[in-house]
């Protein structure tokens, strides 16, 4: 996988995420666009690439998301490392697992993928949040609201991410040969046969 | 044969990842932050930029919609002088009562402040919106516990500390990480009665811009009446500010002696694109 590729890329998804995609949301639910750009790595590049691609991922979005210490009067906002890390590896490595029974040149495909990585990654965090919450945290890193309530928000958020990522998962295919994927060359294209002695 | 060196390195991250995972908060202070700024320093341009196009796409939630301007900004100059009224008669009630006492010291009431324009550039992402990050800091002379306000007294959330020299972040108060609130439940008066006196309220971030209390059952709050922030625990320019208005009033199950009150704000924070800080008068803008 060509990073120089993968780390603007997901530089522009984040930038998305933070600001324009808000415009989507409905009811507080907003669409993501880096869960589609993970699945889309992680279902064509290699194993390593896409779980180094989730850690830089999750660290991105650590440094995003600071945590809250409600020590004093006023909050203090602290970056916490590793939850997201830890919740993009759980989310890379649900599509990882899926790949192999996946027709990967699909646009439907690379939606259905994204919605699975961003709801392995919720379920993932809120988890990593709650155990947290029992002795690190005065508040648990989710925000308002019940570790439940969070994983729900999260999964109707994942599932209009699915939504939204049609689009640009065509582009994405488009782009395919740019980003010099493991599993993605010619070898793999449609009507080659693997291992088949040239 | 050993593994290639990139599977031990990220056999390594993983590892790194799992132990920062599990690190108590104090761990962070003191770098992370630094570390969160430098890896965001190169988006802040482009997340600016962004900003402005989705403040064009989607119009913000403005306190006054569909309004002329001049119209608009003499309402919200009304609001903010009632914030001021509110404020005022906040602090004349506490000094009678202090009058009756006069059991302690306490240092004079300094409420100097001067607004400071802000537009939210970012919002967390990945999670369900909670805090955001506005275009001022610490350069502009803005503060951990300044309060946040829309529409002249409409409170919004408490800064942050941990921002840059010029960005700062926002807490809204629906999120339970601002802690618990201490405000005033203002019940509404006919014309030219006496305002009745405001019933106190200790109100608990709900999500979803709704914060829940209780409250003695005989309290006569309804429906629409306003809830005014009243903490000692923030700063002189955010006592009097409208924290929202009474949803609901009903029963506790658990204790039907106390009566419990939604408290829905008047703003959405997830829609807000410009903001005013009230920074502290002497706080000037940094050269």
């Amino acid at each position: 996988m060509r990073w120089w590729i993968f780390a603007p890329a997901m530089a522009l998804a984040l930038s998305l995420d933070m600001t324009v995609m808000q415009v989507l949301s409905i009811n507080g639910c907003a669409p993501r666009l880096w869960p589609t750009l993970l699945a889309f790595v992680a279902m064509y590049a290699s194993r390593a690439s896409a779980l180094g691609a989730a850690l830089v991922t999750g660290l991105w979005l650590d440094a995003a998301h600071p945590a809250l210490a409600a020590t004093g009067v006023v909050p203090v906002a602290v970056p916490v490392f590793g939850p997201h890390a830890l919740s993009c590896l759980a989310g890379a490595w649900a599509i990882l697992e899926l790949r192999v029974i996946l027709y990967r040149r699909n646009t439907f495909t690379v939606a259905l993928a994204a919605g699975t990585c961003a709801a392995a990654s919720a379920v993932a965090f809120v988890a990593v949040a709650g155990l947290r919450a029992a002795y690190a945290d005065p508040a648990p890193m989710w925000g308002a609201g019940s570790g439940a309530a969070a994983i729900g928000a999260d999964l109707l958020s994942a599932l209009y991410t699915a939504l939204v990522a049609l689009l640009p998962a065509r582009w994405l295919h488009a782009s395919l040969g740019a980003w010099d994927f493991a599993t993605a060359g010619p070898r793999f294209a449609p009507g080659a046969r693997v291992g088949r002695d040239p | 044969m050993p593994p290639p060196l990139s599977h031990r390195l990220l056999s390594g991250a993983v590892v790194g990842a799992v132990l920062l995972s599990a690190l108590p908060q104090r761990s962070f202070v003191g770098w992370s932050g630094a570390v969160a700024t430098a890896m965001w320093a190169p988006l802040w341009p482009i997340t600016s930029l962004l900003a402005i196009v989705r403040d064009r796409v989607r119009a913000p939630d403005e306190p006054h919609p569909g309004l002329p301007g001049a119209l608009r900004q003499s309402l919200e100059d009304r609001d903010r002088v009632q914030g001021e009224l509110d404020a005022a008669r906040l602090r004349v009630r506490q000094l009678e009562a202090e009058l009756g006492e006069i059991a302690a010291y306490r240092p004079a009431h300094d409420a100097g402040w001067r607004p400071l324009a802000a537009t939210v550039v970012a919002r967390s992402a990945g999670r369900p919106p909670g805090l955001f990050a506005i275009d001022a800091g610490s350069d502009q002379g803005v503060q951990p516990g300044d309060p946040v306000v829309v529409g002249g007294n409409r409170l919004l959330g408490i800064v942050a500390a941990g921002g840059a020299g010029d960005r700062s972040l926002v807490v809204p108060l629906d999120d339970r990480r601002a802690g618990r609130i201490d405000a005033i439940a203002q019940p509404s008066a006919p014309a030219g009665a006496p305002i009745p006196a405001g019933v106190f309220v200790q109100l608990v971030p709900a999500g979803n811009g709704r914060l829940v209390g209780e409250l003695e059952s005989e309290a006569t709050v309804r429906p629409g009446d306003p809830v005014l922030l009243s903490d000692a625990a923030w700063k002189p320019s955010a006592q009097g500010m409208r924290v929202g208005v009474v949803e609901r009033v009903g029963k506790l199950d658990a204790n039907p002696l106390r009566t419990r009150i939604d408290v829905r704000m008047e703003t959405e924070p997830a829609r807000v694109g410009r903001v005013i800080v009230k920074v502290a008068a002497g706080q000037g803008a940094r050269p």
